[in-house]
């Protein structure tokens, strides 16, 4: 279904709207369209350009007077404080950036490859209770996390898991399963069943009919898949505060920046601004680059609630 | 940078051990799973496929979600049974009426206003010269996690004595007005609805493009026909456009209701849940890590767990629905 929808997001306008002379009321309308359009657009806008000028101000350089104006020469050392702390604000985001990529990049990739396998079965190898199976990865998209994350930290703490970096990889790969199986599943549902049926005759078993048919084809699914998990993953605030929150050491991106804006006495805005840009940076340049498979990944995935 | 990279480098190949471990047991079931044939080979096959994700479910949400339902009928260290005396403070602490009430008003008032905006912008972009580019950057806040979001805003909403030049940008307006500026994240209950904000920002993008996916759906000859009959602006978006996108709107609406009743992110960064601004999600946080209250925090959990459950079923309902109609 998402293809289409994207094609239709992405599809030049058509002309609908025949070149004639407007009347008073429809030049009004017209009027009153863009003028409300440009508002809200600024509004929208303001935030994401307050948050760039600012960094680019330096450290202590951010006042009232200047805070919607351009900087007068820009200045990259709310940058460099950002990225690697200087004495007087020790927190950096470095380190936490680097960890979140590992992390991030591990469950991302783990999760494709267990939601193909699975969206691969439940499109095309259809079982007696199959969809009961079905249902309960159903079950694993809606819930909310927080339903289970009493018992996670408890097990985590336990088996001293929150001790690593690892923690967060088995849980964005556990809670990611049910989103990419599904996205997989639908993606496999397209692919003639006479393929599959050609493979049985040849004697092919389930797991030589995956390697040499489907896998070759999922290219383009793995692409959204891992956009969407990679996405949810480095902007995830809920499993990293829960199960890594109480170490410093093991800060993910949305953490530390949470440390950052919210521990030292002396807000350096200029460094929360940077900061604020740098962590949400990946994320951008993936939507900015490859924006049709992360719209792709949204419509199909975000839908689940 | 050369110096960052050699330091960077064993950490590199030692954070990856996870995903090598990985391919490994994979390969290894794979070979093992490809070399039996005949008449056991499909269900084994089924069994290889599908264990893994099955233990992890069954271990990751179906265990803890039956734990945290025992927990809520624990004491704090969930070592004795205490009855209903979690749901009981729920229902009676004044405390918990506000974050109720709170998360009453995130799960009403900003579906609505999202869903809204993005179907107001929606349809005023639609078919507009150039579309694409104020769309993309609508959307845009959508790459941003809520806590990067919540600290741009902390700036817009930040406070000085109002002797001193004011920083927050929502200060200087309100000055520029004529009004005193106010220390607005203290405010109750704007303070609730100056987080809401942050959640709008991210999310309109959101539901309009979705929106914008469906108005496109709209036939072209529907539209030309009822232009023949003189319909126009918002008769038109009335009698014709928004009937036809309706089953859409309600999708998006339901998504908000669930993503704002399990709300924490921009209330743990921007409040950290004082002044009257808690939430269900947050309320819970502060149980486990500041009250060490397990059994408090697990009661909160299921009735957040609970208010999910209707547009859980109504979701798998349609989605049968919309199978069967295929």
């Amino acid at each position: 279904m998402s293809k289409d929808l994207v094609d239709l997001i992405t599809a030049k306008p058509d002309v609908r709207n025949k070149k004639r002379k407007l009347n008073g009321k429809e030049r009004f309308w017209l009027i009153f369209r863009y003028i409300s359009l440009t508002f809200i657009w600024f509004l929208v806008v303001m935030p994401i350009y307050v948050m760039v000028i600012n960094s680019l101000k330096g450290v202590k350089n951010v006042y009232l007077t200047n805070a919607f104006k351009l900087p007068e020469k820009l200045d990259f050392s709310a940058w460099s404080v950002a990225w690697s702390g200087t004495d007087y604000f020790p927190q950096s985001i470095s380190d936490s950036m680097t960890r979140t990529l590992f992390f991030v990049i591990q469950a991302s990739i783990i999760s494709a490859i267990i939601g193909s396998i699975n969206g691969y079965v439940f499109a095309k190898w259809k079982f007696r209770g199959s969809n009961l199976v079905f249902t309960l990865f159903l079950f694993g998209m809606f819930i909310p996390y927080q339903a289970i994350m009493i018992p996670l930290v408890r097990i985590a703490t336990t088996l001293e898991l929150n001790k690593s970096i690892y923690v967060l990889v088995l849980a964005h790969v556990i809670y990611g399963i049910p989103i990419c199986t599904l996205i997989f599943r639908n993606y496999y549902e397209a692919i003639p069943n006479e393929l599959i049926e050609a493979a049985r005759v040849d004697k092919a078993s389930m797991v030589r009919t995956y390697r040499s048919i489907i896998l070759p084809l999922s290219v383009p699914a793995f692409v959204v898949v891992l956009i969407w998990q990679f996405t949810s993953a480095w902007n995830d605030f809920l499993f990293a505060i829960f199960l890594t929150g109480g170490s410093p050491k093991l800060a993910v991106a949305t953490t530390a920046l949470n440390f950052i804006t919210g521990s030292s006495n002396q807000v350096y805005y200029g460094v929360n601004m940077t900061a604020s840009l740098i962590v949400s940076l990946p994320t951008l340049i993936v939507y900015i680059f490859l924006g049709r498979y992360f719209l792709r990944g949204l419509l199909s995935g975000s839908l689940k609630g | 940078m050369s110096g960052f990279i050699a330091t960077n480098l064993p950490k590199v190949t030692s954070l990856f051990t996870a995903m090598a471990a990985f391919f490994i047991i994979l390969a290894v079931i794979f070979v093992i799973a490809g070399l039996v044939n005949g008449k056991k080979a499909r269900p084994i096959a089924l069994v290889v496929f599908l264990a893994p994700a099955i233990i992890l479910l069954l271990a990751g949400l179906v265990i803890p979600t039956g734990r945290t339902i025992l927990f809520s009928f624990m004491n704090p260290n969930s070592d004795g049974f205490v009855g209903f005396e979690n749901y009981a403070w729920i229902a009676t602490d004044p405390g918990v009426r506000t974050v109720l009430f709170n998360t009453a008003l995130w799960t009403i008032l900003t579906p609505l206003f999202t869903t809204a905006l993005g179907l107001y912008l929606a349809v005023m972009l639609d078919r507009m010269r150039g579309e694409s580019i104020p769309k993309s950057l609508i959307f845009m806040p959508m790459a941003i996690s809520f806590v990067g979001a919540s600290i741009i805003f902390k700036f817009m909403y930040e406070y000085r004595d109002p002797g001193d030049s004011q920083i927050g940008l929502l200060s200087a307006i309100v000055q520029a007005i004529g009004f005193g500026p106010s220390n607005w994240l203290l405010v109750k209950p704007l303070n609730t609805l100056l987080l809401m904000v942050v959640f709008i920002w991210t999310q309109t993008g959101f539901a309009m493009v979705i929106l914008s996916a469906a108005i496109k759906g709209v036939p072209t000859d529907v539209l030309e026909a009822s232009a023949l009959d003189g319909a126009t602006g918002w008769k038109l978006f009335r009698g014709v456009t928004f009937p036809m996108v309706r089953t859409t709107f309600v999708v998006v609406l339901a998504t908000m209701v669930v993503a704002s009743l399990k709300l924490f992110d921009i209330v743990r960064t921007m409040t950290g849940g004082n002044f009257g601004t808690s939430v269900l999600a947050n309320e819970m946080y502060s149980q486990i890590f500041v009250q060490f209250d397990a059994g408090k925090g697990s009661a909160l959990a299921v009735m957040l767990f609970l208010s999910v459950t209707p547009i859980f079923i109504y979701n798998i309902r349609s989605l049968r629905r919309e199978r069967s109609n295929k």
